[in-house]
């Protein structure tokens, strides 16, 4: 087994933010296949119930986060669609995948500043509709990155489930991962979503026999081992610890933040630590800022695009020895009621809704006040790993 | 999408992987060396990741590597690769430096017998898809 390489990235050197920034409305839209609807359509429904759910006004709000990747809620549009004429701070370090976890880091400053009280963080996507109008998608900006136009596209290895099963077979080879293991994972997250009403993959139950029968699609990988593609959008309101005390909803802070690099960028070919992510770099960081040790963890959510990612960021987490995670998410090791770490209790990318990870946070948040539905009795702290392969970045939520 | 004409082709004049597709076109593997410290930089940088050299040289390989991993596609992705599958992409680590990975194809070999670390030589053929004009001469991998 070869020994983890360090001298593949690095931790981004930040401040202390715990207890900075509280998490006070959530949202999600509605998540469905090809809806005909446009990603700025589904943003502005999540943005209304976060701020319902925050029980605030859209005039509350004063600051929007998004990233100028995907579906976002921009001031111009915030305002045409509630009416709303005051000033709005914005930034492009929110939206979804790892921003969805990074955004509080940056939120902590405005906030701390004056320059905003009430932050909206949103993202949300089309792509089922755009891909039924051959437009978009997953797939798009890696076919315009020209070192993959040159070097892997004419060979077919493209997009991303042929990197993520190279990847899954390399650590089932080094670690001994198996084909039932990556297929725990997809049956965990059926499992939730079919406790989570508005999962994609509600009503659509999965059985390991099931998993095992079907067939694979770029081997080792079967369908069910990859991410929907769907869709919805989610948002998420933050504010000091002091307001949100004032606020209908529980109090959830911010206990830490990591972001993790990767020098190899998206060329996983080049990347040394062939079967880790930077979460590596990103959990210590986060763990260490919120004062906790990854055995504290009640609930965690992962980016997971591909079932592999998820064994690989819980190894790469803490949660267990690298290479043991084949091993930790079997037998039920992901199960909200019995698991060794809860997982992807609302079903994740694999079976919820592909909407890059803004629904994993809000997951969380309402898995420590008690809301979910696949509900993890008495979660106190949970955990957000955010993934895009050059960056990984780790989220610590905790209900005070 | 905005890509090139020929995708999913190469584009063989880009020049930071111009040298690596002539060398193709001649049937040499060209990989480049930093011209300081000597390894070899792949994927084409601007600096040596070793030692922040920014001068390269692109030497000819042996084409002797080994089985880093591989998938079986059998979906195709883009509609180019619907007459290829199934088809074995997969990585191959240059005997000379197997930090060396090349993204490649597989062929010439059952893909249920594949293992790991199995012996490869290159082996150059032409690429071409249904819908695109021309052909590129593309190193591809067969069991030593």
């Amino acid at each position: 087994m070869p020994a983890p390489d360090r001298d593949w990235g690095w931790a981004t050197d930040y401040d202390d933010v715990s207890g900075a920034v509280a998490v006070c409305g959530v949202g999600e839209s509605d998540h469905t296949k090809a809806s005909g609807r446009t990603a700025t359509e589904i943003v502005i429904q999540a943005a209304e119930r976060a701020i319902a759910d925050a029980g605030l006004t859209p005039a509350d709000i004063d600051g929007l986060m998004y990233s100028q990747f995907g579906g976002r809620l921009d001031g111009n549009d915030f305002h045409a669609h509630f009416g709303t004429r005051h000033d709005l701070w914005e930034s492009h370090a929110g939206g979804g995948t790892r921003q969805a976890a990074t955004a509080p880091y940056e939120a902590a400053a405005a906030l701390r500043s004056g320059q905003a009280r009430y932050i909206l963080n949103t993202f949300g996507v089309a792509w089922a509709t755009q891909r039924s109008q051959m437009v978009g998608g997953p797939g798009e900006s890696h076919a315009q990155e020209r070192f993959k136009q040159n070097l892997e596209v004419p060979f077919g290895w493209f997009p991303q489930p042929v990197y993520f099963a190279t990847v899954a077979r390399r650590h089932m080879h080094e670690f001994g991962t198996t084909q039932e293991q990556l297929g725990a994972v997809a049956v965990a997250c059926r499992r939730h979503a079919n406790h989570t009403p508005a999962a994609v993959m509600h009503d659509r139950p999965l059985s390991m026999d099931q998993y095992l029968a079907s067939r694979p699609i770029v081997a080792p990988f079967r369908r069910e081992d990859c991410c929907l593609i769907s869709d919805g959008g989610g948002a998420y309101i933050m504010t000091t610890p002091e307001r949100a005390r004032d606020l209908r909803t529980p109090l959830i802070e911010v206990a830490g933040v990591g972001l993790g690099n990767s020098v190899t960028g998206v060329h996983w070919a080049e990347q040394p630590a062939f079967t880790s992510t930077p979460q590596v770099f990103a959990a210590p960081v986060a763990f260490r800022m919120a004062g906790i040790a990854p055995g504290d963890v009640d609930v965690y959510t992962c980016y997971d695009p591909f079932t592999i990612h998820t064994i690989m960021q819980i190894e790469d987490s803490g949660f267990c020895e690298k290479g043991d995670g084949g091993r930790f998410v079997a037998d039920g090791g992901l199960d909200f009621d019995t698991g060794r770490l809860p997982t992807n209790t609302h079903g994740g990318l694999l079976s919820h809704a592909y909407v890059l990870g803004i629904a994993h946070v809000v997951e969380v948040v309402r898995q420590l006040r008690g809301e979910a539905g696949a509900q993890v009795p008495g979660a106190t702290i949970g955990v957000y790993g955010g993934y895009t392969g050059p960056q990984a970045a780790t989220l610590v939520l905790r209900r005070v | 999408m905005t890509v090139h004409d020929a995708f999913p082709l190469p584009d063989v004049s880009w020049e930071p992987t111009a040298e690596f597709w002539a060398g193709a076109a001649r049937g040499e593997l060209r990989i480049p060396h930093c011209a300081r410290c000597g390894r070899a930089s792949w994927y084409p940088r601007e600096r040596c990741r070793t030692c922040e050299h920014t001068e390269f040289a692109w030497r000819t390989m042996s084409g002797r590597g080994t089985l880093f991993s591989w998938v079986v596609v059998t979906h195709a992705f883009l509609p180019h690769f619907a007459e290829l599958v199934p088809f074995v992409p997969g990585l191959v680590a240059l005997d000379e430096d197997p930090a060396v990975r090349l993204a490649t194809r597989i062929v010439d070999v059952d893909p249920d017998t594949l293992t790991f670390d199995l012996p490869l030589q290159v082996t150059f053929r032409p690429l071409s898809f249904a819908g695109v004009d021309g052909a590129v001469p593309a190193p591809l991998f067969a069991p030593a």
